[in-house]
């Protein structure tokens, strides 16, 4: 029980080291092992959530050297829910890729789900660490898996991967050099060690010049308004069976880190701490009416769904911006909730694509006719985005909301409102195209008589379908358990 | 207006960090916060906790092992991205005109026209001599300067000679891409074998003295850390031989 921390990371990082091995006897084998594997890190997962909920955080010890001497983990309730996130989507990413398949050849095959596997463990790794160079160390394979599974996606893609590269390894020097800056003036590479450190003695004006390295990395990754620039090209032309998982959760990571170097290791005590959130919260506002009216303008169901990301990443900064307690719980039911909503409306496109090899919303007229169960979630992923109860959207803009009118703070919520309205806009026009438009009458690719996708589709679509809903309906739940860390961490 | 914009940001950005630089320690201030901290705790105990008069190889490897594995699996999957991407996606172009007899093309391709000592024999007998070397680096790696990457770079290094410089002469067996990259796949599970090992042996990961076999103390830091270097060369020369293998698919060199 005591190793179930590195255990979580393990089995995805064993499996794809193994993964091309096995893919010589079979191209299935390969496959199946890496799907072992995550599922047993998502049952390790859970049962690590309820022991920390149960026991307190839980911290690992590399080589049982103690903390400033090796590396750590640490498991929170925050960090152990988002292990849970991660694990789900990459398990649904995995059986749903398991459709598209890129080559004939067992080596490609082999290679991509080693690839994928690692995009999950960078992902896990980066979740549960404490330290700030095995952070980077596990940024770097997600972002070196992530640029070839983008420049997986064809010609397009190739060049997206390589403008996501460039942009991509500016953000990690500028992290390394944050990295740099706090530890020439704290000689530790412990977070928490770092935090104690930090607060000795007048260190303010390097811990200002670290944090807006952070901020600018971080942003990068995250695609946060400014830096967003490589994200829609990204996201539109990624393969289309990793497009779930890449859309879904690898914004996400980047900003539960830039929440742990605000809250965790610089603190509430940091001289320059408002000026900074107010930074974060010009941005996340800008980022979310921006993306929202993009949005509006798009005929690729994929590039509205790439620029509603970054409407609704400005949502989760916005949290942080705001500050307490309350304020990141609405953040984090965001990130949960959204990783979900976007990586089911990517099912949906992945469905539309595999029977019919479509992306444009001209095409689509009638076509729940032809895919209830697709259609299905995409209304419900729609309605869940626009803010419309039980689905998760609306209780997490709800704390969002709640806490911006405690703290007084009126800009945040008329921009929260306008940018759900301008949501309301885009979405309903996406339904309007899929419910009202004339059937076009498009051929099928593959010419059977079912009426949905196979079931290897249908399994993701479905369990996201629950998922928005069960989040929305189990809320107050959620943000209790997020509560026992966030609310010793806030303003 | 775009271009003079972003020349604007650049140079902020370049002038700040430096006007903010004196939030940097001196270059060799003993007393500064990193000299201070924990590195005095690496320094004194390089010898006695991990048995090793290589205080570099004492830090990557066993203080901070875990980073080095995720090191070494970033090269394993540098290699697999490289081979996936340029086999995966595209058709070889035929860039090179078959030179047949003309011997005004054979030159222009940069097919051979005469042989030379060079390239037939002292390739032959440097190769043998560069792999005894990386042997001595690897098991070197522990006490003196050398380790896994650089053994791992020498013998990729080897057969890069091989199949570059005298392509229809090979001395060594020709190993394909997907082999490569499975090599250097086994490689990177060594190094994480050393960890699973000390689980099994109900200890923490990579704590090397809870290996599962009786030997004394500091023994077993040295067999964790030559068990780490084996699987690091392994998997840096696997990845450059997958490099090699998937660039040369592409192009043509002198026959």
């Amino acid at each position: 029980m005591k190793n179930l921390p590195i255990l979580i990371v393990l089995l995805p990082l064993v499996a794809a080291q193994l993964c091309l091995v096995f893919s010589r006897i079979h191209r299935n084998v390969g496959r199946w092992l890496v799907i072992t594997a995550v599922s047993a890190s998502l049952v390790m997962s859970v049962m690590q959530l309820l022991n920390v909920i149960k026991d307190g955080p839980i911290h690992y010890y590399f080589g049982n050297y103690r903390a400033p001497i090796g590396i750590e983990f640490s498991i929170d309730t925050v960090n152990g829910i988002m292990l849970i996130l991660v694990c789900v989507i990459g398990l649904l990413t995995f059986l749903f890729s398991s459709e598209f398949r890129v080559s004939s050849d067992k080596t490609i095959v082999g290679g991509m789900n080693t690839v994928l596997c690692l995009l999950i463990t960078g992902l896990l790794g980066m979740t549960s660490t404490g330290d700030v160079f095995n952070l980077y160390v596990f940024l770097e394979i997600t972002s070196l898996s992530a640029y070839c599974l983008i420049a997986m996606g064809g010609n397009k893609g190739v060049i997206a991967a390589y403008r996501y590269m460039l942009v991509g390894t500016v953000a990690a020097t500028l992290y390394l050099l944050g990295v740099a800056v706090l530890y020439a003036n704290t000689g530790t590479l412990n977070m928490a060690d770092m935090a104690v450190l930090l607060n000795e003695g007048d260190k303010n004006k390097a811990m200002l010049l670290a944090m807006i390295l952070f901020i600018a990395a971080f942003g990068i990754k995250m695609a946060l308004f400014p830096f967003h620039g490589w994200q829609p090209a990204a996201y539109t032309h990624a393969e289309t069976s990793a497009r779930p998982l890449i859309s879904g959760v690898m914004g996400k990571i980047p900003a539960y880190a830039m929440f742990r170097y605000l809250f965790c290791v610089y603190g509430t005590d940091f001289k320059y701490f408002d000026f900074i959130l107010d930074v974060l919260g010009v941005l996340s506002v800008c980022a979310m009416l921006y993306g929202s009216i993009r949005a509006m303008g798009q005929k690729d169901m994929r590039k509205l769904l790439a620029y509603s990301s970054v409407a609704q990443i400005g949502y989760i900064s916005l949290g942080f911006a705001i500050g307490t307690p309350l304020a990141l719980a609405g953040a984090f039911l965001h990130m949960f909730g959204h990783a979900f909503m976007k990586a089911g409306l990517f099912f949906c496109v992945g469905a539309i694509v595999y029977r019919y090899g479509k992306f444009s919303l001209e095409d689509v007229g009638r076509l729940y006719k032809k895919m209830p169960i697709t259609c299905g979630l995409l209304v419900l992923a729609a309605l869940s985005m626009v803010g419309i109860p039980p689905a998760v959207g609306f209780f997490s803009k709800w704390y969002l909301g709640l806490a911006a009118a405690r703290e007084a703070k009126w800009i945040y919520l008329a921009v929260l409102v306008i940018s759900s309205l301008l949501n309301a806009v885009y979405f309903f026009r996406l339904i309007e195209k899929f419910f009202i438009n004339p059937d076009k009458g498009l051929p099928q690719k593959r010419e059977r008589g079912r009426i949905e996708a196979s079931a290897w589709i249908l399994i993701p679509v479905i369990v996201c379908f629950v998922a928005i809903l069960a989040l929305g309906l189990c809320n107050a739940k959620i943000v209790d358990v997020l509560l026992l860390t966030l609310g010793e961490v806030g303003l | 207006m775009r271009k003079v914009f972003s020349v604007i940001v650049i140079c902020v950005a370049l002038i700040v960090p430096f006007a903010m630089f004196e939030v940097m320690p001196q270059i060799g201030d003993p007393n500064s916060a990193p000299n201070s901290h924990v590195s005095v705790h690496y320094i004194e105990n390089t010898q006695s906790i991990a048995n090793s008069p290589n205080m570099v190889t004492s830090v990557i490897v066993d203080f901070r092992a875990f980073d080095t594995l995720l090191e070494t699996t970033v090269m394993f999957l540098a290699g697999v991205c490289v081979m996936i991407i340029l086999a995966g996606v595209y058709k070889t172009k035929k860039r090179v005109i078959d030179p047949g007899e003309s011997k005004m093309l054979r030159v222009r391709s940069g097919e051979k026209v005469f042989r030379s000592i060079n390239k037939d024999v002292i390739i032959t007998l440097l190769q043998p001599m560069i792999l005894v070397y990386a042997v001595y680096v690897l098991f070197h790696g522990e006490v003196s300067l050398g380790g896994g990457f650089q053994a791992g770079a020498l013998i990729g290094t080897v057969l890069l000679l091989d199949a570059m410089a005298v392509p229809d002469k090979r001395n060594f067996p020709n190993i394909t891409k997907g082999t490569s990259a499975m090599i250097a796949g086994i490689g990177t599970f060594i190094y994480a074998t050393a960890g699973i090992l000390t689980l099994i042996g109900g200890g923490l990961f990579l704590e090397y003295e809870k290996f599962p076999w009786n030997v004394p103390l500091l023994e077993q830091h040295s067999i964790g850390i030559l068990m780490v270097e084996i699987g690091v060369t392994l998997g840096v020369a696997g990845t450059i031989v997958t490099i090699m293998n998937v660039l040369l698919e592409k192009v043509k060199f002198d026959k």
